[in-house]
């Protein structure tokens, strides 16, 4: 403990003494550096401010809005920037009272739907992807064009929906699980970016004995990590964002209703539960609750795969 | 290693070649191109020869293939209900159980048109206009944001920027639609001093008039951050030399932006303009059903065609053949604007929209 305090205090000093000294440099007069011409001191200023303002219209109405999920129902108007009389009923209210069963079961189909879409999907394209990688891949085109053609020509809503009938799967959440497995742009990102991996590793563990899933899951899956972590990322934030699917497939079983239908439910009102005096005061404030916890999820990955998803964007934007 | 790229059908640019010479095919060659690609002298025993070699992990394939045959080849069978009489077809017995039941018809395309025009004209022109404004306003507004990024000096502060207006992106557009009607509520919204543009209903998101400039707003400022993820990844590839060259050559800021920076992301614009335009025909189903369910007047004015399918053949089923037909047709557009915007790309960029 004492070790660990120690070094704490250590390491915060050293930091604002590096900070410190960056400042300093950065006013110190320099006779090397190339002077900057006024017009481009002036552009860089409006540049700054032009972009701080971007980041407040952003950032403005999501903290008035998602203020209101901690704010008493009754002093709404004073809201501007931060909750103007805090409280948690609003939020105790989603989370346990009257809506509660209904909220966190289409909770727990978003995170079903999620992680069965994620995993499955992405392993089963990966897979696909590793030997259409290879360049000498036999009927390379013609495999590439089987998929590619699902992905430029659909037949429209009403065939899947009534495959989807005569397979007995509307009005469940498999219906929405089943119809996007197939994604055929992460089967391109894994593609383009096993072409880039070095051959002599796959030889050299191939040497050592190797069979094929095995050389799969240990040498090709550790290597392609940024593509993975990216393709994962987009799968589950569009899944989990995505109700135009569950619209298509789940009309009256409110059972089956994933988080993002079940929100748009609340924001349209219909899914609302009317008639008590504080319910009737709390409307915007229980539907901003609801939204903020439902984005909770996304916001807890969302720093973890960022740095991930630049590496992941530049692999698909380059065709080898 | 030519020969086989050729089997691939891939166009292998032999170095020193020029790149207008390789696209034409050399006088003596014309004759060979016509001939279909297994037809190619030693084709089938290559592939032989790679099958052998890859047996293997050719399996790998096998479960997307057959996810991709169950739901999304089937389905595509289902396109003979809009070939289907809709006064005497009813789909029983699951999906082709009654394909010999009911009269064959072409009539139902040609009621997209005749019977039904009206609704049909009037959701494409408005699915257009809400896709023409935001290819003009959302776009170079990416563009614009992702220049401005890279003009930062920090790379911390513009990492930090771009990572902020990202965040609308990942919210959901009924999260979206629902935190802007909060701030437009007439009552007690922070904004809602805006509706007396709207003097007729009082409130912006019931007005129809409004609906398309909001639509076109609520995506750019939902898009505009991860819509310039791509181009800021563009300019971050440009060799710093340049610009250093460019400043030592008394260039200011604006001119190394117009004659440096533009000139050099140039391709990533004009793909990502030809993908977009290729999308032209789907304004975001989610978006404009959710805005539309402020006001019921609204799901008539604005409906666009995504609304209208989802309204013919979800909500009301009573004529399954020509919601089919509706789907199909829309799709067939859409599969001829992405085949045109890769023929474009090719031609131009040498490279294909996947």
């Amino acid at each position: 403990m004492k070790n660990f305090i120690k070094t704490a205090t250590l390491g915060t000093k050293n930091f604002f003494i590096r900070l410190w000294n960056k400042i300093k440099r950065r006013f110190e007069h320099n006779p090397n550096k190339i002077k900057e011409s006024k017009l481009d001191f002036t552009l860089s200023i409006v540049n700054v401010v032009c972009l701080l303002l971007g980041v407040l219209i952003v950032i403005f109405p999501l903290l008035n809005y998602f203020s209101y999920a901690f704010n008493n129902g009754y002093y709404n108007i004073d809201v501007v920037f931060f909750p103007a009389r805090p409280t948690l009923d609003a939020i105790i209210y989603v989370m346990g009272g009257e809506m509660a069963a209904e909220f966190w079961r289409s909770f727990f189909n978003s995170v079903i739907i999620t992680a069965t879409v994620t995993i499955l999907s992405n392993l089963v394209e990966a897979l696909a992807a590793y030997p259409l990688s290879k360049f000498d891949c036999p009927f390379r085109g013609g495999i590439m064009m089987y998929f590619i053609i699902t992905m430029l020509f659909s037949a429209g809503v009403i065939p899947i929906y009534v495959l989807m009938d005569s397979l007995s799967l509307t009005e469940t959440i498999w219906s929405v699980v089943l119809v996007s497995i197939s994604n055929v742009s992460n089967l391109l990102y894994f593609k383009t970016f096993f072409e880039g991996l070095p051959e002599d590793i796959e030889e050299a563990a191939k040497l050592d004995g190797a069979n094929d899933l095995q050389m799969f899951f240990r040498i090709v899956v550790p290597m392609s990590l940024p593509v993975i972590g990216s393709c994962c990322f987009f799968t589950i934030v569009g899944m989990w964002n995505s109700y135009g699917g569950a619209m298509l497939f789940i009309s009256t079983n409110r059972d089956a209703y994933p988080l993002a239908l079940y929100i748009y439910t609340l924001v349209t009102e219909s899914g609302m539960i009317r008639g008590d005096a504080w319910v009737e005061a709390n409307v915007k404030n229980i539907q901003s609750a609801g939204m903020l916890i439902s984005i909770i999820p996304i916001l807890c990955i969302y720093p973890y795969v960022i740095r991930y998803i630049k590496s992941g964007l530049t692999i698909g934007s380059v065709k080898s | 290693m030519d020969q086989e790229n050729r089997a691939n059908g891939e166009i292998v640019l032999e170095e020193g070649t020029n790149v207008l010479d390789a696209s034409l095919p050399k006088p003596e060659e014309r004759e060979e191109e016509k001939k279909v690609l297994w037809e190619e002298p030693g084709y089938w025993k290559t592939q032989w020869k790679r099958l052998k070699k890859h047996r293997r992990i050719l399996w790998f394939i096998i479960p997307a293939a057959i996810f991709t045959l169950i739901f999304s080849y089937i389905p595509m069978v289902g396109i003979f209900y809009s070939f289907k009489d809709p006064s005497t077809y009813k789909i029983v017995n699951g999906m082709f159980g009654s394909i010999s039941s009911g009269a064959w018809t072409f009539q139902n395309y040609i009621d997209i048109f005749a019977d039904n025009g009206d609704i049909f004209f009037a959701a494409v022109g408005n699915t257009l206009l809400i896709n023409v404004f935001r290819l003009l306003i959302c776009f170079p507004f990416s563009i614009i944001i992702a220049i401005q990024l890279s003009e930062l000096k920090s790379q911390a502060l513009s990492k930090t920027i771009l990572i902020i207006i990202c965040i609308p992106n990942f919210l959901s557009w009924a999260i979206v639609v629902g935190v802007w009607w909060g701030l437009l509520d007439p009552l007690r919204g922070v904004f809602s001093f805006i509706n007396v543009l709207a003097p007729s209903t009082g409130d912006v998101t019931t007005s129809s008039g409004w609906f398309k400039p909001l639509a076109v707003i609520w995506s750019a400022w939902k898009g505009a951050g991860w819509g310039c993820i791509m181009f800021y990844a563009a300019i971050m590839g440009i060799d710093k030399s340049y610009y250093e060259s460019a400043t030592l050559e008394g260039a200011n800021r604006l001119q190394k932006m117009w004659f440096l920076t533009i000139p050099s992301i140039m391709p990533t614009i004009a793909l990502l303009l030809v993908l977009n335009i290729s999308g032209m025909l789907g304004a975001g189903f989610e978006q404009i059903w959710t805005m539309m369910q402020s006001d019921t007047t609204l799901k008539d004015t604005q409906k666009t065609l995504d609304t209208y399918i989802y309204e013919i053949s979800v909500l009301d089923q009573s004529n399954i053949p020509f919601a089919t037909a509706l789907g199909v047709f829309n799709g067939v557009i859409a599969l001829a604007l992405m085949l045109i915007g890769n023929k474009i790309t090719s031609k131009t960029l040498k490279r294909g929209l996947w």
